[in-house]
């Protein structure tokens, strides 16, 4: 057992190390391993994207994710056009209508969490950023007293509330779907 | 004075210009379609005020180029979008069978839709076979470029590599490559792909950060055609190349020989860049249709038939002098035939 224990230790450090940047996957994007395996790497969701958000992994993170598209929210988050489902051959990204019910419905890219340490209006100081940037808003974010927000159930992990907060580093970031269900960690 | 002509087939040997200019449109829509795709998500921002002075410069000259073709230029310039591995066409999604394949194998499920965009690539392979690899692959220009940069270095006396190995080997790299998507359940073979690669690279290099790890791997295999074998890459490694041959291995559209007016001046052997010899008659399943032989013929022995099957050992050419000598006879006979007539 305990020679085992440092191999364990270095596959879980190998595992952590592949997932130490945190990333979103597109809008509509199927369950990570299953995206994954649907992904052609064609590169169009990225060349149809509006805001150009979207990037391409290398080998940063590991070889089955060689030239699948990212999102890193906090430097260009997704809009929710919803043009990359539409362009997806392979139906890696699953085509989404862009309306409030189908979004929320359809899209889990990972959901914001608010960290009150940092953010500027749980300490004193008024500001609502996040939920001006909210494309929505009182549906994925709410915000009580002193523009406190509280993130609801609906929030798709779209990121602009990360792109926006004026914090340096950021009070509010989205923490990826596939990340939360521990299923690829 | 007794050549027959079974058809006129001098017109086919001008496919081979219209195939360079295919080629070189193919190229350069993988270099201006992303650069339209930044134009786009320029127009969509609505901030031209805000671009920098390159960037204006750009929506500038893309608009001057477009304008007179497009009203909307956020959607109108969507018509073609894609690349050489996946794209669409007028709102038609097509996709390489090895990128279909490959899912398949990654995903081990099928999803009918993406089989669906395959459709019309794996009927134009059936009919005319291994046509993308000499007609659209962008890669192939480059490959056919660096053929003549080897004749080029061969006159400066500079050794570039003539190693033969088996055509088999691509099947063996299909299977493994295969295997591989199964096995890490991604589609890997898209990055061991020429067309798959340059598409995606010339993307990242306009409107992404630059070109990545793809790159690097196909100056290995234009090195590899330099140094180790003619054409090598298409000829022994290429997956989608392997998958594109099994398909059109019963094309119906093949290049035959006609051994009435063949001379057997082995120009057309010379110049098949993947090493075929359809002096006699073996085309095979590796024939991409590229008509490169057609175009040399000086005596237009070579052309399109509608057959399922090559016409195998047609035997020497009936003007080549060997022929002439050994069929003396029978040539006095046939001469005196058409006389007659």
């Amino acid at each position: 057992m305990t020679a085992m224990a440092p191999a364990t230790s270095t596959a879980v450090q190998a595992r952590t190390k592949r997932n130490g940047q945190r990333y979103l996957r597109p809008p509509g994007a199927l369950p990570e391993s299953e995206f994954v395996s649907r992904c052609i790497h064609c590169g169009q969701c990225g060349e149809v994207c509006p805001n150009r958000c979207i990037n391409y992994f290398g080998f940063e993170n590991g070889l089955t994710s060689l030239d699948t598209p990212y999102i890193t929210p906090r430097e260009k988050a997704c809009i929710l056009c919803m043009k990359c489902g539409e362009v997806c051959p392979s139906g890696a990204i699953q085509p989404v209508r862009r309306t409030i019910p189908a979004i929320t419905e359809g899209v889990r890219m990972g959901r914001a969490q608010v960290d009150k340490q940092l953010c500027l209006s749980y300490q004193g100081k008024t500001c609502g950023v996040c939920y001006r940037a909210c494309p929505l808003p009182d549906l994925a974010l709410r915000v009580g007293m002193l523009e406190q927000p509280e993130v609801l159930d609906a929030c798709v992990g779209c990121g602009l509330c990360e792109r926006s907060c004026i914090q340096m580093p950021q009070a509010i970031r989205i923490i990826p779907a596939h990340t939360q269900t521990g299923e690829v960690l | 004075m007794t050549r027959q002509t079974i058809d006129s087939a001098s017109g086919w040997r001008h496919l081979n210009k219209v195939r360079w200019l295919t080629l070189v449109l193919v190229f350069a829509l993988l270099i201006i379609l992303p650069f339209f795709h930044v134009y786009q998500t320029y127009v969509a921002a609505h901030a031209y005020d805000l671009l920098a002075p390159g960037e204006r410069k750009l929506y500038d000259i893309i608009e001057t180029l477009t304008a007179p073709f497009v009203d909307d230029p956020s959607r109108d310039l969507d018509v073609i979008k894609g690349n050489t591995w996946s794209g669409r066409l007028f709102g038609v999604k097509m996709s390489d069978p090895l990128a279909v394949a490959g899912q398949m194998a990654a995903g081990r499920n099928v999803y009918n839709p993406f089989l669906l965009t395959a459709l019309f690539p794996v009927v134009a392979t059936l009919i005319f076979g291994r046509f993308f690899c000499g007609w659209l692959c962008p890669a192939n220009l480059l490959y056919e470029l660096n053929t003549n940069l080897r004749i080029l270095l061969g006159r400066f006396g500079v050794r570039t590599g003539r190693r033969c190995l088996d055509p088999k080997l691509k099947y063996i790299v299909l299977g493994v490559g295969l295997l591989i998507c199964g096995i890490s359940g991604s589609v890997l073979v898209a990055a061991v792909y020429p067309p798959a690669i340059l598409g995606r690279e010339l993307y990242y290099a306009v409107a992404q950060r630059g070109m990545g790890v793809g790159a690097l791997f196909f100056v290995a295999t234009v090195l590899f055609d330099l140094l180790v074998a003619r054409r090598g890459f298409c000829r022994y490694l290429c997956p989608g190349g392997a998958l594109y041959s099994l398909l059109g291995r019963f094309r119906v559209l093949r290049i035959q020989r006609n051994v009435v007016t063949c001379n057997d001046c082995t120009k057309c052997n010379s110049v098949c860049e993947f090493g075929l010899n359809p002096l006699r008659d073996d085309f095979g399943q590796e024939c991409n249709n590229c008509t490169a032989c057609i175009a040399v013929c000086p005596v237009d022995a070579l052309g399109f038939r509608w057959r399922i099957t090559d016409t195998p050992n047609q035997g020497p050419g009936h003007e080549s002098p060997r022929y002439r000598r050994d069929h003396k006879d029978k040539r006095q006979v046939f001469g005196n035939a058409n006389s007659k007539a």
